[in-house]
């Protein structure tokens, strides 16, 4: 009853506020995510939902929050087993409405090509100007995809990257990948068994079929191509 | 220089004197350009190259100045204003796109932007390319995902689908029944999101499963 004498009397609805946009900061650098949430708190349309410098505390805060326009600006530079390439990830599959975009410094077009891959809606360049980072998250927010700053060029070597990383995938098996990206941390093959679970004959079997596969004769020149296809990431992205 | 319309390589070559180049070799389509690839004896600074040639598409040539660790940075002209397209180019190493008739104007500083180690790809242009590699990564990201689930046999049968073979023929190309191939393909099918052979070998096409010939 009440419910009809409210649909029939309630005035016009004033036209909704546009819900602000939630920006999820992730980067290994407490300063970086300082600067970043002065930067958006200043901001009508932006808010800062969380900031978090490990990967773990990244989807804790992802899972607690219930917006539905949600940034997740990943800062490249996050390492260890959580790292902002599993961040990514692992937010892709958990939350496939929220925007991912990766940041950094300088990242080389494979580490660009990766987070793509894995699931980023885009990158910007720490380097960019204030307010054009402000627009690349926008963008973001709408659902484009956004590469800002790093020169043109680099574009065709991002997409050249990733026509690599798909025809790795199209060669390689699950398990030999899994292999290759434990290998390239520079492992002997009885820790990359151990890693993996195996026995080292297993990996040192896969590892013959993957140098066959890629067409290498060492193991080190497999990682390279791993590398060149952002497979993995070789040495510091930021 | 690499255009056909006269008019295109006397814009080109004002542009080039402006920014104080000499332009050393004019080619009027595909095969003059070849030919004087193959004869030059200093190397080129930088390449304007027309896409609409008379003999042919200059993606070709394109694909040839990045092969042999010769890189000559070069600036594409194109009518073709598509995403997919600029990828292409930028994909297979040119520095900068300028699309026909609107950015003709702007070859000069084009030119000078390359020269100085940068990339001059139009605005609107290169959004389009950003989509087209947006669309990429999700393909690349969705086919990978397809890839740890199609079996072994799965791919064969995609593989004799995607040549035009019967049910029956495919069954005897693999020493299956008829009636084993109908289930691989029934399973195909639900995973790849299709309903018919030409979908599915379309997809799996665009998800880089399957390499067409």
């Amino acid at each position: 009853m009440a419910r009809r004498a409210a649909l029939v009397s309630a005035p016009a609805p004033a036209p909704a506020p546009r819900r602000r946009i939630g920006v999820v900061l992730v980067d290994a650098l407490p300063v970086v995510r300082a600067g970043l949430r002065l930067l958006i708190e200043d901001r009508p349309d932006l808010e800062v939902l969380a900031e978090v410098g490990d990967g773990e505390g990244a989807l804790d805060q992802l899972a607690r929050t219930r917006r539905s326009r949600v940034v997740v600006l990943v800062g490249l530079g996050l390492s260890g087993e959580r790292d902002a390439y599993w961040v990514i990830r692992t937010v892709r599959e958990r939350f496939p409405s929220h925007a991912i975009l990766a940041m950094g410094a300088n990242a080389e077009p494979a580490a660009i090509s990766r987070a793509l891959f894995l699931g980023a809606d885009g990158f910007v360049d720490k380097n960019l100007d204030p307010v054009e980072f402000l627009q690349a998250l926008r963008a973001a927010a709408r659902g484009e995809m956004v590469l800002a700053a790093p020169p043109s060029v680099a574009l065709g070597a991002v997409a050249r990257t990733l026509d690599r990383r798909r025809e790795l995938e199209v060669r390689l098996t699950e398990r030999e990948r899994e292999v290759l990206e434990v290998a390239a941390e520079g492992l002997t093959a009885r820790q990359i068994a151990d890693r993996l679970g195996v026995r080292e004959r297993t990996v040192t079997t896969h590892l013959a079929r993957i140098y066959g596969k890629l067409g290498v004769g060492n193991r080190l020149s497999a990682i390279r191509v791993a590398a060149r296809s952002g497979l993995v990431s070789v040495g510091a992205t930021e | 220089m690499v255009a056909g319309h006269p008019v295109i390589r006397g814009i080109v070559r004002l542009a080039c004197e402006g920014a104080g180049l000499t332009v050393g070799v004019e080619a009027a389509g595909l095969a003059e350009a070849e030919a004087a690839l193959a004869s030059a004896d200093a190397p080129f600074t930088v390449c304007v190259l027309d896409l609409e040639l008379p003999d042919g598409d200059g993606l070709r040539l394109l694909g040839r100045l990045g092969e042999e660790g010769r890189t000559v940075p070069t600036l594409v002209l194109s009518e073709r204003r598509d995403g997919r397209t600029v990828l292409e180019v930028l994909r297979r190493g040119a520095a900068g796109y300028l699309s026909k008739p609107d950015g003709l104007r702007r070859v000069g500083w084009g030119v000078r932007r390359i020269l100085a180690g940068g990339a001059a790809v139009e605005p609107d242009l290169e959004r389009a390319a950003i989509e087209e590699l947006g669309r990429t990564a999700r393909q690349a990201r969705e086919g990978a995902r397809l890839q740890g689930r199609i079996t072994r046999r799965e791919r064969d049968v995609l593989a004799l689908m995607s040549e035009g073979l019967t049910m029956q023929q495919i069954g005897r190309r693999l020493q299956i029944s008829p009636r084993t191939v109908e289930t691989h393909v029934r399973k195909l099918y639900r995973k790849l999101g299709v309903r018919t052979r030409v979908q599915a070998v379309s997809r799996a096409a665009g998800l880089g499963l399957l390499e067409l010939r």
